[in-house]
């Protein structure tokens, strides 16, 4: 049994890594266990891969580009089993089948396509429900947000943000990690502080105005906006504090409506 | 906070609620020149949603009144003339900046802005083209940008408005001109077909040579108001057909009458209901991705209204038993997107399974199509339906009965 440890996350690149020379030693995944940071391990069981190349003479394994950037998005998903799963998938391609990922009914892809999914998801999310709050600092705006994402997918929308936004300095932070933007470059910091997201922002009650003022007590569809905007995402939107409110006097007004036209 | 500003977001945004469309899509990709002090992109796809309202509405952008102050009165309108709403105007500047904040915190993809007439059409026009103007070339604004254009406003206005703007839109507001002529006196349908005209041809010009200024790169819209008079389904989608076609729309957006504060006598006093809306949206959706036709869409159907229980597609089917079941293995493409259940993402992974095996119960539990609800319709390799299910006079029923379930799950 061989123990490898990746440190940072979401991986991919340490995870790439270790996985070819897992591969290239012809290490079955039933003869590994990958372990991150938050796995409870015992450091007399962790071993390094080494790069001697046992039992195999300089063997070419090659891997399908489509594979290797699928596998990059779906190593954010959360679950302790993903470098596992992962190197099983690959192990597939490579010894089983090289077209697997063409198979659309096979019980794997299909969980591969469902973490692809849930990421992406997770990712859209990021850039939809992201709010920044507004400080001065050095005599300039700077723009920062706390965010909680269920995945480790920070950084897969962050091109988008440094399109839209690049003329801004910017600060996103989730619990896991906080990227900055100064406008050229982006840079990372492990494991932020929360308290660096500021309490207040001048626009915020202006935004709060104007979402109960687009809201039409007349048409209620309570479900058709949690299908799309879960409870889990509310806590970090200001106007979300909101709902119950509008929901609980929607009928009163209505009621008013119909009396005025009397 | 300013108090003044937040009543007039209050009253605006308000009386800007009853406009349908929230979509902020389709106009290409868009960014800002790194190092400028621009700002904003458009992302290419449809637009992100920011937030949703709990009438299950996305908030995608800011969508406001310049003013809410109408010369004209139009019935079904909450700012018609006659009704005693509060009123408010903006002014460039108070838009400009709540745009522009709101899109740096990250709320909205962009502004939807229309207006009540002041003055007469052409000052209407030219204020709003100003706020338009002003976001692009004094903040170098990117983002997106939808300008409601006002009928009977100077072509030369509605040529500089679609220089600023992603997209343009005039409401058609009722499919007939006697509809109009009973709910909004001072609108004339040929003056809106015309204005939709003019712009379907600025639009086939700059799209012609690659040289011309983009001019409404994401088309144009339109809005009808269903149900506030006894106008059928079958002129509404009619008068879609003929608004896609014609006039190359890129959406036409069906709004329920919905009841408004201080409503005029002339009004329905009940609302349209929501399910008649979606039911229309289904058959929209039938007609631009599903290659139907708005005859085959009404066929059996009482009155020339759309069954308020059935989807149309599943009213369809059941009405042409003859045609099915369908065979997921040979059929083609045409009739595959016409299996009620069978979406057009499903049906395009049907036919890539069929390259390389043959399409069995199980795949389309992975694919999780709905199979109490495709059972009676489809063959596949390990499957074929009893006879009894699609003769049975029961179907209908519980195929109603499958789609309440839908609806309230």
């Amino acid at each position: 049994m061989k123990t490898v440890l990746i440190q940072n996350c979401p991986g991919f690149e340490e995870w790439r890594n270790a996985a070819r020379k897992c591969l290239i030693q012809n290490l079955s995944p039933d003869l590994i266990l990958w372990q991150d940071k938050t796995s409870d391990f015992q450091n007399d069981l962790f071993a390094r891969i080494s790069d001697e190349k046992r039992n195999c003479s300089e063997k070419i394994i090659s891997i399908p580009k489509a594979f290797i950037e699928k596998a990059s998005v779906a190593i954010c998903y959360k679950s302790e089993d993903r470098f596992d799963f992962l190197y099983r998938l690959l192990w597939r391609i490579v010894y089983e089948d090289k077209n697997l990922l063409l198979k659309i009914n096979d019980d794997d892809i299909i969980q591969f396509g469902r973490m692809l999914k849930a990421v992406y998801r997770d990712a859209y999310k990021i850039k939809a429900y992201v709010r920044f709050r507004e400080i001065i600092d050095n005599d300039e705006p700077l723009y920062i947000s706390w965010y909680e994402p269920e995945h480790y997918s920070l950084e897969i929308p962050l091109n988008f943000f440094t399109t839209r936004f690049a003329n801004m300095r910017w600060v996103i932070i989730t619990p896991y990690k906080a990227v900055y933007w100064d406008k050229m470059t982006l840079r990372f910091c492990n494991n932020p502080d929360p308290a660096l997201f500021p309490k207040e922002d001048r626009f915020e009650e202006y935004w709060c105005t104007y979402y109960a003022s687009i809201f039409n007590p007349a048409r209620v569809k309570r479900q058709a906006m949690l299908n799309q905007m879960p409870k889990k995402y509310w806590k970090n939107m200001p106007e979300t504090k909101l709902i119950d409110g509008l929901l609980k006097d929607s009928r009163e007004r209505v009621n008013n409506m119909f009396k005025n036209q009397d | 906070m300013s108090d003044k500003i937040a009543s007039k977001l209050e009253i605006l945004a308000d009386a800007a609620k009853y406009d349908a469309s929230c979509a902020s899509g389709t106009a290409g990709k868009r960014s800002p020149k790194k190092g400028s002090k621009e700002i904003g992109s458009l992302t290419g796809g449809t637009g992100i949603c920011h937030s949703f309202t709990p009438d299950g509405r996305c908030v995608s952008l800011l969508k406001i009144l310049m003013t809410n102050y109408c010369i004209y009165d139009c019935h079904y309108c909450i700012n018609r003339k006659s009704s005693n709403v509060k009123r408010a105007r903006f002014t460039v500047q108070e838009v400009v900046d709540l745009t522009l904040n709101f899109y740096k915190r990250n709320y909205i993809e962009g502004l939807f802005l229309s207006s009540g007439i002041i003055k007469d059409p052409d000052y209407t026009m030219e204020s709003m083209v100003r706020i338009a103007k002003s976001l692009r070339l004094d903040h170098g604004f990117r983002g997106y940008i939808h300008l409601k254009t006002i009928p009977n406003a100077s072509p030369h206005l509605q040529e500089e408005a679609g220089l600023y703007a992603d997209r343009l839109s005039i409401n058609i507001e009722m499919p007939t001109q006697e509809s109009l002529k009973t709910f909004a006196p001072e609108k004339q349908l040929l003056d809106i077909t015309n204005s939709m005209g003019r712009i379907r041809e600025k639009i086939s010009e700059s799209k012609a040579e690659r040289k011309a200024p983009k001019f409404s790169p994401g088309g144009q819209s339109t809005q009808m108001v269903i149900g506030a008079d006894s106008t059928n389904d079958s002129i509404i989608l009619k008068s879609s057909d003929s608004l896609y076609n014609k006039h190359k729309l890129r959406r036409v957006y069906y709004s329920a009458f919905s009841p408004i504060p201080d409503a005029s006598k002339i009004l329905p006093l009940k609302p349209a209901p929501l399910i008649r809306e979606h039911r229309l949206y289904q058959a929209d959706w039938l007609m631009r991705f599903y290659e139907f036709k708005v005859d085959e869409i009404l066929q059996g159907t009482d009155n020339d209204m759309l069954d308020l229980t059935l989807d149309p597609k599943m009213a369809w089917a059941l009405h042409n038993r003859h045609l099915f079941p369908v065979d997921l293995n040979k059929a083609e493409k045409h009739m595959l997107l016409r299996v009620p259940g069978l979406g057009t993402k499903t049906v395009a992974k049907i036919l890539y399974i069929r390259k390389f095996s043959s399409v069995t119960w199980q795949d389309l539990v992975k694919l999780r199509a709905p199979l109490s609800k495709i059972k009676a319709f489809i063959i596949v390799r390990d499957y074929k339906p009893p006879i009894t299910l699609l003769d049975s006079a029961f179907l209908g029923n519980q195929m109603r009965q499958v789609e309440q379930m839908e609806l309230f799950s």
